[in-house]
């Protein structure tokens, strides 16, 4: 009976038979034959290396080996060695088997000695085992690659880092250098292009028009057709390899984008060379790794151009209601002005809490100021108090007193609410504008003179240079809310450094881990600023809020002060 | 008023005796409130040659360490040192004018930012005004920043770097926030100032990515490895406080900042109480029930706390001994003494008792106070008291 392992595989050298009855063992001993029926190849030398015996996977597994020669006419180097080197176990790799299934294949062998003068060695075909381990491995790490990859590319929003992310992962992992086109809207096709050899990803920009000579690559970015071979092989063509020739084998990756986006990742070098043998067959096109990753690399892609779509569309919003910039005061007796704000929901810049300064529209004019409310916090509110501002500026062209101004703007928010068929949104405000002169005359004493109009909003304070805090006694109802609105209006004289403080109840009413910040705060922290600059002034009432709040929630927190110039004519 | 040498060795000539000239002069303009003559002084010494940088760090930074020197020693007001560093802010702002930095190299793009609570702006402005001026392109984004804000920047900006300043040890928790912000998007941090430690051990406990004690070493960083990271290469050798923060810290970290405002108020009405005993022997209580504790007494109490805190969260109770320590160096009228620092520390172990490292730093702090009464120098947490303060 033939037990060999690979009956058919053609030998150097006929093997001797091994037959029972020939075998230098006792008689009736069967051993030759339960030796021929185990797994293990088995041998045994002699002190010189000699093999005295062999069974029949030996000989199936070693063709050269020869019982009675010395070991090495097996022609197996490593076995070899660890014969005469008296060794205890060995690995050893051989070449696949002649004409015989499989590829190369691992031995896993061990000695024991069973006389003074013979060792026997035992030998193990473990490919089987050797292989499963690689591919678990192999499927452990790509799972690794990915789970990182995700992470990384999930983590960031912006639209150019996620460009520069795709690339740069997928070096040295998936391929020698890794292009990825993309196109976000709009006229230009941004690129990076990762290279094994440099740290930093390259990254640019193509007009959509110069794609017209690589149509298969225009047509994947417009989304008008697959990433195929073809568009690889016009990919060498385009500006983007840094003056390197990007050399054969480009592999063109589609990549899902779902709709927000369309883009191609691009593959130099045979990713096969690179990539391990994954569980898609070579012959199937593009390996299953690289098609997990375009997938994630998609998703961030999609995720970080929408991102891009919307933050600019917030960023346009935000700027066109956040508070404008404060006049410079140009010296003189112009007021100077300061101003905070501290939004409630702290990614965002703007929110229900308004204030502004207007300069004189023309010659004669004043300068107009307000600090308001509208109901709410977020960006619904800011939108609102963008309203209340436009409307403002309308109506301060027919009318410039304040309290008149607030009775049109009621009626205005009114009228507004009733066309768009809303509920009343209402604001408090303190509107007032500003004429040179302590005295309410025509100035020449260097201090100003505020007229104030308020609609249900907390009074302004008055800290004069010595620390003296007033409360103005000036109210009103909410403005928006009631068509019998009514409005009071009253004078304050500022001397040379005196400053209005116009504030939102955000500050009064924040609260700390000790309660309320209340009035009464707020009116001894502003009589330590007597004569501070308006700015600073400002700027630290929000600082000694945040303090009191210690990280707590807040509405939005706005203040703007309004300084006579001190006598030399500068702000304080 | 004299103009204060500061920390500079006296030098009577050469160059840097100009330099330590502008800055008196400079320290003579704060101090009068005078924002055109400080700025007349800055332009003055660019175009007497003096370079940008030179002006910004050694001649307004330096100035402004005067300001927080008077105020340590009681000569300036809060409000004084804030009105000084309102014009120093508009100074930096002619300066760029006058003296543009060139267009932006091409190195990166860098986010330059206040840790949250971090109110001291100028520092970060200064740095973000020296990195542009090394080819970088900058963002500042000012003091304060809230870590949403920053998140929204990183994923609206994408800049290759954050740097973040700070100079006060007790906002380490909020600069873990801010490293933990931008590790999920992959962007490196430098972080700098004293609030990080002399060697900036605490800005490894947070998880930064490197460290740099001032702008001039910031920027050289920065240019030696744009993209981080920037601490030596040194895994193996630990350093004393500088892994990152363990789950236990956080916890009684949080514990410490709940109860800030009822930690206070037991200590402060325990010192007041003593105040009262040793000012008039025995008192009725009702004398000294009504009185509220000073406020630079409970806010010297909320640093203690704080600074507790962020010597837990970085697990080094050597950040709790320098402030403890540094209390005694500085004279606030009303504030904390050095034996009732003492005192407070004893007070919070029992109110403290189911923390176990929270307790086992005060009793190492008190017995490192009752040792020594030789005030250290500490000067980065005296910066910061000083900083919170104003």
């Amino acid at each position: 009976m033939d037990t060999r392992l690979s009956p058919s595989a053609p030998r150097r050298s006929p093997p001797p038979p091994v037959e029972p009855d020939e075998a230098p063992v006792g008689p009736g001993e069967p051993w030759e034959s339960v030796l021929a029926g185990v797994r293990e190849a088995v041998l045994i030398c002699d002190a010189a290396g000699v093999v005295t015996r062999a069974n029949a996977p030996a000989h199936a597994m070693l063709p050269d080996l020869v019982v009675g020669e010395l070991v090495d006419v097996a022609r197996c180097r490593p076995l070899t060695d660890a014969v005469h080197a008296g060794d205890a176990e060995l690995t050893v790799d051989l070449p696949p088997a002649p004409g015989a299934p499989g590829g190369a294949r691992r031995v896993s062998g061990w000695s024991r000695r069973i006389a003074d003068d013979a060792v026997c060695w035992y030998l193990l075909d473990v490919s089987d085992e050797h292989r499963r381990a690689d591919s678990l491995l192999a499927a452990q790490d790509r799972a690794q690659f990915l789970s990182e990859a995700g992470r990384a590319l999930h983590g960031v929003l912006h639209l150019d880092r996620t460009v520069r992310t795709v690339v740069a992962l997928a070096v040295p992992r998936l391929a020698t250098a890794a292009l990825v086109l993309v196109n976000a809207g709009g006229d230009t096709v941004r690129w990076a292009r990762a290279d094994a050899d440099r740290p930093r990803p390259e990254t640019g920009e193509l007009p959509l028009a110069a794609l017209r000579a690589t149509p298969h690559v225009r047509a994947a970015l417009l989304g008008d057709g697959p990433a195929d071979p073809w568009a690889a092989i016009e990919l060498g063509a385009l500006d983007v390899w840094g003056g390197a020739d990007p050399g054969v084998g480009l592999l063109a990756v589609p990549v899902p984008v779902n709709g927000v986006a369309h883009a191609v990742l691009v593959l130099a070098a045979d990713p096969a060379d690179v990539v391990d043998a994954g569980p898609a067959p070579r012959d199937a096109g593009i390996p299953a790794l690289v098609t997990e990753y375009a997938s994630r690399a998609g998703t961030a892609l999609a995720a970080a151009a929408l991102f891009r779509e919307q933050s600019h569309l917030g960023g346009v919003l935000q700027q066109s209601l956040a508070p404008p910039p404060l006049p410079r005061g140009s010296g003189g007796t112009e007021p100077c002005f300061g101003a905070a704000y501290r939004p409630a929901r702290e990614g965002l810049r703007v929110g229900g809490d308004f204030y502004e300064v207007l300069p004189p529209a023309t010659p004669d004019a004043t300068t107009s100021f307000l600090l308001g409310d509208v109901c709410g916090k977020g960006i619904e509110a800011a939108v609102l108090s963008g309203r209340v501002r436009q409307s403002l500026h309308a109506l301060r062209l027919v009318e410039r007193r304040p309290r008149a101004l607030l009775d049109l703007l009621n009626t205005a928010l009114l009228d507004a609410a009733a066309a768009y068929g809303e509920a009343p949104r209402f604001a408090t405000m303190v509107l007032g504008d500003v004429v040179p002169g302590g005295d309410g005359g025509d100035g020449g004493d260097g201090g100003l003179t505020l007229r104030l109009a308020t609609g249900g909003h907390p009074p302004p304070l008055v800290v004069r240079t010595d620390g003296t805090v007033d409360v103005v006694d000036v109210t009103g109802t909410l403005v928006g809310a009631l068509r019998e609105a009514s409005f009071a209006e009253t004078r304050v004289a500022l001397g040379p450094g005196d400053t209005c403080v116009l504030y939102s109840d955000g500050l009064t009413e924040a609260r700390g881990p000790a309660g309320f910040y209340g009035e009464e705060r707020l009116q001894a922290a502003l009589g330590t600023c007597g004569g501070v600059p308006a700015p600073v002034l400002c700027e630290r009432l929000v600082q000694l809020i945040s303090e009191w709040l210690d990280g707590g929630d807040h509405d939005d927190i706005a203040v703007l002060a309004v300084q006579a110039p001190t006598v030399e004519g500068t702000c304080a | 008023m004299t103009p204060v040498a500061g920390h500079e060795p006296a030098v009577t000539s050469g160059p840097d005796a100009d330099v330590a000239r502008t800055r008196g002069a400079y320290l003579e303009r704060l101090a009068a409130a005078d924002e055109p003559g400080a700025v007349a002084v800055a332009i003055g010494a660019l175009d007497a040659g003096v370079d940008a940088v030179t002006v910004l760090l050694d001649v307004v930074a330096g100035a402004q360490r005067d300001v927080g020197d008077r105020w340590a020693a009681g000569q300036w007001t809060v409000v004084q040192e804030h009105v000084a560093t309102h014009i120093s802010e508009r100074v930096v702002a002619a300066v760029a004018r006058h003296a543009p930095a060139p267009a932006p190299s091409g190195i990166g793009t860098v986010a330059v930012a206040c840790l949250d609570g971090e109110w001291h702006g100028l520092p970060a402005r200064l740095l973000a005004e020296v990195l542009s001026r090394h080819g970088w392109d900058v963002r500042f984004l000012g003091a304060s920043v809230p870590a949403a804000q920053l998140a929204g920047h990183l994923h609206e900006e994408g800049p290759d770097v954050v740097a973040v300043s700070s100079s006060l040890p007790s906002r380490l928790p909020a600069a873990r926030r801010m490293v933990e912000v931008c590790r999920a998007t992959g962007t490196p941090v430098l972080a700098g100032g004293p609030a990080f430690g002399e060697d900036g051990r605490w800005a490894r406990a947070v998880g930064a990515d490197g460290w740099a004690p001032d702008a001039r070493s910031a920027a050289a960083l920065l240019a030696s490895s744009p993209q981080g990271s920037w601490f030596p290469d040194d895994a193996g050798r630990p350093i004393a406080g500088a892994h990152p923060a363990d789950d236990a810290a956080r916890e009684e970290q949080a514990v410490l900042h709940a109860r800030r405002a009822e930690l206070v108020a037991a200590v402060a009405a325990r010192l007041c109480d003593a105040r009262a005993d040793g000012a008039r022997g025995p008192v009725d209580p009702a004398d000294t029930a009504d009185t509220a504790p000073p406020e630079e007494l409970t806010d010297d109490l909320g640093h203690l706390v704080d600074f507790l805190g962020a010597a837990v969260f970085v697990d080094d109770a050597g950040l709790l001994d320098a402030f403890v320590r540094w209390v005694g160096s500085v004279s606030i009228p009303r504030g904390l003494t050095p034996a009732e620092a003492r005192e407070a520390l004893t007070h919070l172990a029992g109110l403290l008792r189911d923390s176990p490292r929270t307790a086992r730093f005060l009793h190492a702090a008190r017995t490192a106070t009752a040792a020594t009464d030789v005030p250290a120098a500490a000067g980065a947490v005296g910066a910061a008291r000083g900083g919170s303060r104003t």
